[in-house]
């Protein structure tokens, strides 16, 4: 999933304070699951803001909305009625929900209040890992399932390094060391074979830094 | 009670019994302003409810919650207490007192604690400033 975290209030309030009219818009899908952006996000976040502009003495219009995902056009359609209505739209939703909703209400303004991380997992109860940098060529097939492109600081395909200290990376303690879970995963599985073979260093055209990347499937269009 | 009766809502777990049928409103109307909310588990109180209580027009909210040991969900009253902080967080965010929320574990069935509570608490709520209402245009 993607994950994301509240912007400050303060910094919202700079973007949307121009507007008389506000339509707040969670998103149900993600940023519900890692507690950013879904419907409890977007009721606190909207009763937040009426409670800073009742504070001085501004009274804004301030709706609220939940949509079941903001990146696909058929969920979008569910605020077709409310979107118009407002100056403008502050979306609880990732950077990708956000500019779906640009491209198809192209006359509103469409401000963030995330700030959009990583893809990551819950690992547990109000605690997300970030465990995939989205590389194009996955490779966790040799590594145990547990990725050295984003576990291991350095991105080592031929880890660790020397600076692994008891199951903590030496770029900061606080980060366990993706090598040292790679290799007790391959242990545990019997599979500590794998880590013979060579594998060249990742190919970085297929990730973000070839460019934004497109996936086209003729057989899913209308 | 004196002057202007001052807006609290207090929420307050079923399971501390506190009301006999027909007992709440004749509290009620010994405590005017007060709302009273019963729901079935402290922890099903959220920190967009307590916001948006308090958004609503309440000057304060109240949240009455069992032991920690005594909770029938077992880990309601500990969550309640860790997003009634939450909450208070995000008022301090916006400039509002976070005494305008407390969280209190108070015996089941005792009224006297009770009202003890709420008169302390009401005091506390009238030497804050109060909450613009909604500006007209
Ligand atoms: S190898 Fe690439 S695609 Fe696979 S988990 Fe790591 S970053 Fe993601
Ligand atoms: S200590 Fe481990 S995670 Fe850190 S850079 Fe070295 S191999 Fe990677």
């Amino acid at each position: 999933m993607i994950v994301a975290t509240l912007k400050e209030i303060d910094e919202i309030r700079k973007m949307i304070d121009r507007y008389d009219s506000v339509l707040v818009v969670g998103c149900d899908s993600c940023v519900a699951e890692c507690a950013a952006g879904g419907s409890r996000e977007t009721m606190l976040l909207t009763a937040a803001l009426k409670l800073s502009y009742l504070k001085d003495h501004k009274n804004p219009t301030i709706t609220e909305a939940v949509l079941d995902r903001q990146c696909v056009d058929d969920f979008i359609d569910q605020i077709a009625d409310q979107a118009p209505e407002h100056d403008a739209i502050l979306s609880l939703g990732c950077g990708a929900g956000v500019q779906a909703l640009a491209r198809v209400y192209r006359d509103k303004p469409i401000i963030p209040a995330l700030n959009t991380l990583f893809i990551g997992e819950t690992v547990s109860r109000g605690v997300w890992q970030e465990n995939c940098l989205g590389c194009g060529n996955c490779k966790l097939g040799y590594f145990g399932a547990v990725c050295p492109v984003t576990r291991c600081s350095k991105k080592l395909m031929n880890g660790p390094c020397g600076g692994s200290k008891g199951g903590r990376c030496e770029v900061n303690p606080e980060i366990a060391c993706g090598w040292d879970m790679i290799i007790r995963r391959l242990d545990a599985l019997g599979e500590l074979d794998r880590l013979t073979e060579y594998v060249p260093p990742c190919d970085w055209s297929t990730s973000h830094s070839g460019g934004p990347r497109k996936v086209i499937r003729e057989d899913q269009q209308p | 009670m004196e002057g202007k009766p001052v807006k609290i809502v207090v929420y307050h777990c079923k399971n501390l019994r506190l009301f006999k049928d027909g007992e709440q409103k004749v509290f009620n109307r010994k405590w005017p302003g007060l709302s009273l909310v019963s729901i079935p588990c402290s922890g099903k109180v959220e920190a967009h409810h307590l916001l948006k209580t308090l958004a609503g027009g309440a000057q304060g909210v109240l949240i009455l919650a069992c032991a920690e040991s005594a909770c029938q969900y077992l880990e309601g009253s500990a969550r309640s207490r860790k997003r009634v902080d939450y909450a208070g967080q995000w008022l301090q965010k916006v400039g509002i007192s976070p005494e305008r929320l407390d969280f209190v574990r108070v015996p089941p069935m005792d009224r006297v604690a009770l009202e003890n509570l709420l008169r302390e608490f009401t005091s506390k709520i009238q030497s804050l400033e109060v909450i613009p209402a909604i500006a007209k245009a």
